[in-house]
């Protein structure tokens, strides 16, 4: 419990407003894990959560520096640190891929991830191939197209691990590999851009 | 009122009851505009520059005025042809920007100084350097002056728009400017994001928009959802070197072709292609300067510029997840499958003058795939969104609940080994935005760190752009790869960044506001305030006996051309009443009593005013003659007959 700066009333370390007075609060020391599905107060899960768009916006409305323009520098600073939260934690949940990771962390997976040894070769085999189709200067569609469903297919394998109740580790082995799809997709996307 | 359009209707100084004294300001390349919302009335521009609400974004130093004077608006704009090099023009394209930048480098009569910090900076007025902070904060100081003696209150708070895609160093030259000005900078606020506050609140609308900025100097597009009250910007693209003044210049180099390139000549051929353009907005052909360019003339010549916003408005769909004019769904977010959903877009906003070129407008059709709006004037609509958000930062109640989440137009990253940038900010993070990344040391015993920081969306760093360089101090003496520092990145709410960087172990940490590399150094900025404290000290008296003074001298021209051209309409009585008014205006203006020069002003008026109407008349007659003028009744012929010969006479000494 912590109290809040303005009435002294309890309020959670992570409540970025003090639910007796209403006023903002300063964001929770840095050691604090914070649970973004709890500050954009949504259902944890893998999927995406309902209502997320709301709830940011409902909140953005009470959170944002523009609405404390007028207030003391003191809580115009915690405005701005507690609106730099909100959007961090909208971003990771809007994204598949972080919200997954977030989820995986909230429940103890975390640290490096060692790649399992046929995926590595899997992906050098995969560029070798873009790399060849750049040169001869072949269409790269095909070859995109198939590391797109690697990665849809693998995001699907995620999500059932994670639902149920699955081996975590191996979730996060494999939502690792998405960096890698990622990039390769940003590699032909610039390719496309160049063209 | 026939030869001297003095006085200018409606320009009674109205004290008005004001619900607050913070103003929304559109900072143009080629026009400014200052609105304010009033009680409970919609957002309004003000009249600032003879009786229009676009000030001519013209700063006009010393010749024409005297010695250390300064003349902004329209009545700079009429000394550019005479005296190219102490009329600045455009500046906003040169704000932030260091005098190697290719951008300062383009077709332009002005005479360049080196600065100790890059800066760019003017020589005008014979020995005056100016650089472009100073230039825009005399547009600034003139419309919060203009403004103050319209609303009869003190006007010390403002919002001030920028291009969505101005980078930091951008940002910081304009704040300064406002700070130069004596304004309060509530909020650099986006202009497109302004203009669909704007347009938002007007049509009470949802949904995905986008909008096209076409300004005089800049290009920006945006994509933002509009939703409950909730104004979200997903995505900004577009460049800053872009806008209706590189048409000019393109239609100006085919008119200058392998003609002789003076300051004079440019200025007069960047002109005469500027209007030749805004008439083939309605006309199909027109002369400029002896020669003959069709509308499609202009269009060929424009149209690789108009094409170069193309790729900037794919992209900003694509980042925001829209569908472009072709239906295409954007591939990329790893969205389970959801991909054959693609949003769609409501509308497209047009905004900026450039917009109205007929080119323009087509390749907005076909690259949205809509219909554009462009129903609020978009010379107009930055500056009234502006205003909208100067009310609801500063209103003990807004007018509208509504609020703005703007987003980081480029990427902001950090030098690591081997010159290579990693990002830290990706482009359009919803703003306020943080994020922190630990480095290291390479070295046994490394006591420092360098720390660049980088803007821009390319890998390697010569090809960003350099924000700022510092170093971190007093890292304890480790191996290679032990000390742990960790750089964080904040932007706040005006999209300007502060870096900090700390070592882990020992808690040394440093941080700093970034100042641009190529921005003024504090010893500058420390001469322009001063500067601006004895200027704003100036007695108002000054300005007006400029303004006189400026004023008469383009009566007395106009007069004398009508005198040489049209003498043998008068008596020798009359010509004798005539030339001895002129003798006192002109004895008039080399005192310093402005409201003696006004009235002298007003009696040549009246004295000449019947010679006025006779050259008018005969105008018309030559015309009737000429051409066919079609049907309308002699009250009409006479209105515009007059207004032609207004016009003629401010254009003097650039037509010939």
């Amino acid at each position: 419990m912590s109290k809040c700066w303005h009435c002294g009333g309890d309020r959670q370390p992570a409540d970025p407003i003090c639910p007796s007075c209403g006023k903002v609060q300063p964001p929770p020391a840095a050691e604090v894990r914070l649970d973004k599905f709890a500050l954009l107060e949504v259902e944890p899960g893998f999927d995406a959560p309902e209502g997320l768009d709301d709830k940011f916006r409902a909140l953005s409305r009470k959170l944002h520096p523009d609405r404390f323009a007028r207030a003391s520098s003191q809580e115009r600073r915690f405005s701005l640190e507690q609106t730099t939260l909100l959007n961090d934690a909208y971003r990771t949940l809007k994204d598949p891929v972080r919200r997954a990771e977030h989820l995986l962390a909230l429940r103890g997976v975390s640290g490096e991830v060692r790649m399992a040894p046929d995926f590595l070769e899997e992906t050098l085999d995969d560029r070798e191939k873009l790399l060849e189709a750049k040169e001869s200067g072949q269409p790269l569609e095909a070859l995109a197209q198939g590391v797109r469903e690697k990665r849809d297919q693998t995001l699907a394998e995620v999500r059932a691990l994670v639902n149920a109740g699955g081996e975590l580790s191996r979730a996060a082995e494999l939502l690792a590999r998405m960096k890698y799809y990622a990039r390769y997709l940003d590699e032909v996307e610039a390719r496309a851009a160049e063209i | 009122m026939a030869l001297l359009q003095i006085s200018e209707p409606g320009e009674s100084h109205v004290k008005e009851a004001c619900a607050t004294a913070a103003v929304g300001i559109d900072l143009g390349t080629t026009n400014s505009l200052v609105a304010i919302v009033l009680g409970d009335e919609k957002p309004r521009a003000l009249p600032v520059d003879e009786g229009s609400n676009l000030l001519p974004s013209v700063v006009h130093y010393g010749r024409g005025g005297g010695p250390g004077s300064v003349i902004v608006g329209r009545a700079a704009r009429r000394l550019a042809a005479e005296f190219p090099r102490d009329t600045i023009v455009s500046v906003k394209r040169f704000m932030g920007r260091s005098a190697a930048d290719p951008e300062t480098r383009r077709l332009s009569p002005y005479q360049f100084a080196e600065g100790e910090s890059g800066v760019v900076r003017f020589v005008v007025d014979s020995t005056r350097t100016v650089n472009p902070v100073e230039v825009s904060a005399e547009i600034l100081r003139a419309l919060r002056n203009r403004a103050e003696e319209r609303l009869g209150i003190k006007v010390q708070q403002a919002v001030i728009t920028v291009p969505a895609y101005f980078d930091d160093a951008q940002r910081q030259a304009t704040k300064e400017a406002g700070r130069l000005a004596g304004l309060e900078v509530l909020r650099l606020l986006n202009e497109p994001t302004a203009a669909a506050l704007a347009y938002g609140l007007d049509k009470r609308s949802q949904g995905m928009f986008a909008v096209y900025d076409l300004g005089g100097g800049t290009f920006d597009i945006s994509v933002l959802q509009l939703q409950d009250g909730v104004f979200e910007v997903k995505s900004v693209g577009g460049d800053s070197a872009l806008g209706g003044d590189d048409f000019d210049r393109a239609l100006a180099e085919r008119l200058l072709g392998a003609g002789p390139r003076t300051p004079q000549t440019v200025r007069v051929a960047i002109d005469a292609a500027k209007a030749a353009k805004e008439q083939l907005t309605t006309a199909q052909s027109v002369q400029a300067l002896g020669q003959t360019v069709t509308r499609s003339e202009l269009e060929a010549a424009i149209q690789p510029l108009i094409e170069k916003t193309g790729n900037a408005c794919r992209r900003a769909l694509r980042d925001a997840g829209v569908a472009d004019g072709k239906g295409l769904a954007p591939q990329g977010a790893p969205n389970g499958g959801a991909s054959g959903a693609a949003i769609t877009l409501d509308g497209v906003i047009l905004v900026g003058g450039s917009t109205r070129v007929p080119a323009v407008r087509r390749f907005v059709r076909e690259v949205f795939g809509l219909e554009p709006l462009a129903d609020i004037d978009p010379d107009e609509v930055v500056a009234l969104g502006a205003a909208v958000q100067a009310n609801l930062l500063t209103a003990e109640t807004p007018q509208h609940d509504v609020l703005l989440l703007d987003v980081a137009p480029l990427s902001l990253g950090l030098e690591t080994m081997g010159g290579l940038v990693e990002k830290l900010i990706l482009r359009n993070t919803t703003i306020p935005a943080n994020a922190t990344q630990e480095f290291t040391t390479f070295a046994d015993g490394q006591n420092g760190m360098d720390i660049h920081v980088l803007q821009g969306e390319r890998e390697l760093v010569p090809d960003c752009r350099s924000l700022a360089r510092f170093t971190l101090g007093g890292i304890p003496a480790l191996p290679a790869g032990l000390a742990r520092v960790a750089v964080t990145f904040q932007v706040d709410a005006d999209g300007i960044l502060s870096v900090t960087a700390k070592e882990q172990l020992t808690g040394v940490s440093q941080s700093i506001t970034v100042k641009p590399s190529h921005g003024l150094t504090d010893e500058e900025i420390e001469r322009m305030l001063l500067a601006s404290i004895e200027h704003a000290e100036e007695d108002v008296q000054a300005r007006l006996l400029i303004d006189n003074r400026v004023e008469a001298q383009r009566i007395l021209k106009a007069v004398e051309q009508q005198m040489q051209a049209n003498g043998d309409l008068l008596s020798p009585g009359e010509r004798a009443q005539i030339e001895a008014t002129v003798g006192e205006v002109r004895a008039a203006t080399a005192g310093t009593d402005h409201h003696f020069i006004h009235q002298q002003i007003e009696r040549l008026d009246q004295v000449s005013a019947e010679f006025a109407k006779r050259v008018m008349d005969r105008g018309i007659e030559r015309a009737l003659k000429g051409h066919s003028v079609g049907e309308f009744d002699q009250g009409e012929i006479s209105a515009h007959a007059q207004k032609a010969y207004s016009a003629q006479d401010s254009g003097a000494g650039r037509d010939d």
